[in-house]
């Protein structure tokens, strides 16, 4: 798919970085060392159009997390700009910036932890449409009712307290808050890697049919691979803080072009017997986000590597016509 | 998981603590009503009696009621108890709430202060202030409220810390609400648990406070009766006559154990089962 | 079950019950278990299936307010029974085990190397220079470059997969006859999981070593294991070869199971779920406990427990539906 058949991107981020400065300890302060830096999220560009999910795979420390939550501006990022609908999102302040949030809602991994315990579930959703008086003050209640339903609870739920609710049911909650506001991007951060097979399902489900019934766009961030091909129209693969291949998902799946993809594919066990093998997809070790290796960050992975990635940091663009990898080789 | 849980049922700490204190407070509020004799009231047909019929907790030198006296003196330490932490714990809540959640150089500047203040043992350096205000109850107020807050803004801070983390507060953030709104209503309730306990403990230490310095002569002045004060009276008759000492003694150790259960029932009864 | 060697490890009617402040648990409930020599079983469930506390039953590594009964015979003798001398000589040197966290399970103020050594001062009868030696191959072994380095250093020098990976190191020192791993992978990122998992089906063909892998990744057990048992609510609910299970699972649990994991090449499909929560544990469960889950159910699964049966060579199932799904599966 290229540029000019698209929709209207609905959310568009160029160039995104995030750094976190560590603290120093006091041999760097005597010895003047500079604080350390870690490069959390590293010029990311994306787009999100209506009714479209894109899904954002990696590892642990691949700064998925870090560039979901920089989408919302819980973290306000180094560099790069994010616009929504056209308009320069990070520039927002005041009322503006909480008409953007209300408009980009997000859905936490912890189902435990992203509800307040001492807020009865009907107490956190009304909240939601107080603040910003999506209806009024009469209509609160039956506009609940109405969210429970959304998200297949019963209304009774309303009255009981989270820690009377599973896992699964407390991700409902979560969703339920978040569609409270009627945004109309959800980015959804590991939204179901804290529950069981069964359940996790369950919650798939439920984002799908809120997609199709909304037309909500949804950035559908995981680290679990066959879960992302299920939910997302197109893909971007995550290594150490960059995208290193984004394309439609069914036809990265088919073909993977970085060598990095190719092994986080290969690396997901299949549930499919008869396949075992002694051979490991992928050698070593993840590096550390505080010291990348120089060129391209897969190089002491990577089968392919040759000098020149040891050298020279591999450009994200379309090689041949098909997606964007960022390989020298691919 | 339909059934709604029968919501309150009262832990037994609670009742345990509760019952002693509304004891203390029945004392505190009317003596006149509990008390059988006038405290101040001199026998000098009765002096130095030990405990007996007439008068259970024994009489002093001037032929006192024991038994009156350390019920009267429950207006003053009650009284200590509550105005000597209340203070402190409202100050020290808003401000550890307030440099926990936004950090910065006020928070450094509240790491120094609690360095300087635990430095110095808290007793000394109340007397201290209280030698330079002058001996009685209110400068006593005001010299544990200078110092006390510290200890519950320490407390609150590093509760905040640890729960402006929670997604639940990223939650907030991204739903657009006010800053206030998610520190009073979504980190304070969830913070006030350890605060309250403490509170309770706090409670028993300014009685205990109160009578080393009603002992030492710095906190309630004589006649009026006061726990330490008591106890500072009889301690020359303490050979000859140990009840003067020993009942208000036992007085102060019921209000602490009465603090401390209430301290776990309340800790019990704020438990969130997450 | 089938014909071949004596299994070196049968459960029995095992069940393990936590005397709690809020009334009793029934985490397992009568599970059937059976390793051979050199065998790698899979013991696949969601959290609370009492899978890992199965594992833990086995070398009774459970909580004081654990009540354990039923029969676990390591070569023909019974563990459960056994002295706790006798326990600690099997535990460890024949029988040892890994752990999903290996942080929790590593002392972090010993070195690597130290650790190693402990293990084989404990369970061989080499000498010191022996065991330095014997230290850095098994780190070798394992994966670990440039093992007699890295046996100064210390845990938290180490990531989670060389952790993991040193705590293998660890459990293989006494050269045991099985390795009882626990979610070994769950913590570990999809390319260091996949790493593990090859290493340990490495290590059992190598060494002969037979395994009892408990996860809830169905993916982890179709790539790594010869035969399966599934539970689900302190039971064992289906049990057979890897292949025959997920291509004909004979339970509505496992099939439901197998349905609801998302399969390749169906992007932006519904999953089938499973509606429902799993049972509490806290109260006895009449019939199956899947029924009220359940897309087969009949009446009488509400009422009668079925019986855990042959359903095949080496395969039993305890589902009243069996045959219907067996019957489907043979239509489709």
């Amino acid at each position: 798919m290229s540029a000019a058949h698209r929709p209207a991107e609905l959310l568009e981020v160029q160039g995104l970085s995030k750094r976190f400065a560590l603290q120093r300890s006091l041999g760097d302060v005597v010895l003047r060392r500079e604080a350390r830096v870690v490069r959390a999220v590293e010029e990311v560009s994306l787009q999100v159009a209506r009714g479209e999910t894109l899904g954002i795979v990696g590892e642990s420390g691949c700064g998925k997390s870090t560039l979901a939550r920089c989408l919302v501006r819980l973290y306000e990022p180094d560099a790069g700009t994010v616009r929504f609908e056209g308009q320069d999102a990070l520039a927002l302040q005041g009322d503006a910036r909480r008409a953007f949030n209300r408009r980009v809602q997000m859905v936490f991994q912890d189902p435990y932890g992203s509800l307040n315990p001492r807020l009865r579930v009907g107490e956190a959703l009304a909240e939601a449409l107080r603040v910003h008086r999506i209806v009024p003050d009469g209509d609160v209640g039956a506009r609940v009712d109405a969210l429970l339903d959304l998200v297949h609870l019963p209304r009774d739920a309303a009255g009981r307290y989270p820690h009377e609710f599973s896992g699964g049911q407390r991700q409902r909650i979560g969703i339920a808050r978040a569609l409270a506001v009627e945004p109309s991007v959800i980015i959804a951060d590991e939204p179901v890697s804290a529950l069981d097979v069964s359940v996790q399902a369950q919650i798939v489900n439920l984002f799908l049919e809120l997609q199709e019934r909304l037309g909500l766009a949804l950035v559908f961030i995981t680290h679990d691979l066959r879960l992302v091909r299920h939910v997302s129209h197109r893909l971007a693969v995550m290594y150490l803080g960059r995208i290193v291949e984004t394309g439609p998902t069914e036809r990265v799946f088919a073909a993977p072009r970085h060598p990095y993809t190719q092994a986080l594919v290969a690396a997901v066990p299949a549930v499919e017997p008869g396949r075992r093998s002694r051979q490991a997809a992928v050698r070593g070790e993840l590096p550390s986000p505080l010291s990348p290796p120089p060129g391209c960050p897969f190089h002491p992975r990577c089968p392919l590597a040759q000098d020149v990635c040891r050298r020279d940091l591999p450009a994200l663009r379309e090689r041949s016509g098909d997606w964007p990898v960022a390989c020298h080789f691919a | 998981m339909t059934a709604r849980m029968p919501r309150l049922r009262l832990p037994g700490s609670l009742v345990a603590g509760g019952a002693i204190l509304a004891l203390m407070l029945v004392c505190a509020l009317a003596p006149g009503l509990v008390a059988p004799y006038d405290p101040i009231a001199f026998d000098y047909t009765a002096l130095l009696q030990p405990p007996s019929g007439a008068h259970p907790f024994g009489t002093d030198q001037f032929g006192r009621d024991i038994l009156s006296r350390t019920i009267a003196a429950a207006t003053i330490d009650i009284q200590i108890a509550v105005f000597a932490t209340v203070g402190p714990l409202v100050v020290g809540t808003v401000i550890g709430l307030l440099v926990g959640y936004y950090g910065g150089i006020a928070d450094m500047v509240f790491g120094r202060l609690v360095d300087l203040v635990v430095t110095f043992p808290f007793l000394v350096l109340v007397i201290a202030i209280v030698a330079v205000l002058g001996p009685g109850l209110v400068n006593m107020y005001i010299a544990v409220g200078v110092v006390g807050w510290v200890f519950y803004a320490r407390l609150m801070r590093g509760e905040v810390l640890v729960l402006r983390n929670h997604d639940y507060v990223s939650a907030g953030k991204v739903l657009g609400y006010g800053e206030a709104r998610i520190l009073f209503r979504h980190i304070l309730p969830n913070a006030a648990r350890p605060i309250l306990v403490y509170w309770m403990t706090d409670m028993a230490l300014a009685i205990l406070l109160g009578s080393s310095l009603g002992y030492l002569g710095l906190g309630a002045q004589p006649p009026a009766a006061e726990w330490g004060v008591l106890i500072a009276d009889g301690k020359n008759f303490f050979s000859q006559a140990w009840w003067i000492t020993v009942f208000p003694g036992i007085a102060i150790i019921l209000a602490g154990i009465g603090f401390s259960l209430a301290g776990d029932g309340v800790a019990d009864l704020l438990d969130v089962k997450r | 079950m089938s014909g071949g060697p004596d299994p070196i490890l049968a459960v029995e009617r095992l069940a393990v019950t936590f005397d709690t402040p809020r009334g009793s648990v029934r985490a397992v409930d009568g599970v059937d278990l059976s390793v051979r020599e050199g065998e790698i079983l899979g013991l696949v469930g969601e959290s609370g299936s009492g899978k890992s506390v199965t594992l833990r039953g086995i070398v009774r590594l459970l909580r004081a307010n654990a009540a354990v009964a039923g029969r676990v015979l390591w070569k023909g003798a019974d563990l459960l029974a056994a002295s706790p001398e006798r326990l600690q000589a099997v535990r460890g040197r024949e029988i040892a085990m890994i752990f999903q966290e290996p942080m929790t399970a590593l002392n972090p103020v010993l070195s690597i190397g130290t650790q190693i050594e402990e293990s084989l001062v404990a369970h061989t009868t080499l000498d010191d220079a022996g065991r330095k030696r014997r230290a850095a191959e098994l780190l070798d072994l394992v994966g670990i470059a440039s093992a007699k380095v890295r046996l100064a250093a210390y845990p938290h020098e180490f990531s989670g997969g060389m952790r993991q990976r040193a705590m293998i190191a660890i459990a293989l020192a006494a050269q045991p006859r099985l390795l009882l791993a626990d979610e070994p992978t769950t913590a570990l990122d999809v390319t260091i999981q996949d790493q593990i998992l090859k290493l340990l089906l490495g290590l059992c063909q190598d060494l002969g070593m037979a395994m009892i892998l408990v996860t809830h990744d169905l993916g982890v057990v179709a790539e790594t294991c010869d035969r399966v048992s599934v539970m689900y609510a302190g039971r064992v609910v289906e049990s057979g070869p890897v292949e025959a299970l997920f291509r004909h699972p004979r339970h509505a649990y496992t099939h439901a199971l197998l349905r609801s994991m998302p399969h390749g090449g169906a992007a932006r499909q519904p999953l089938v779920p499973i509606p429902g929560q799993p049972p509490r544990l806290d109260r006895p469960v009449e019939g199956c406990p899947f029924a009220p889950r359940c897309q087969l159910v009949e009446d009488r699964c509400r009422t009668v427990a079925p019986p855990f049966e042959p359903v095949g060579p080496a395969h039993a199932a305890a589902c009243w539906a069996s045959d219907r799904l067996a019957m489907a599966e043979g239509t489709a």
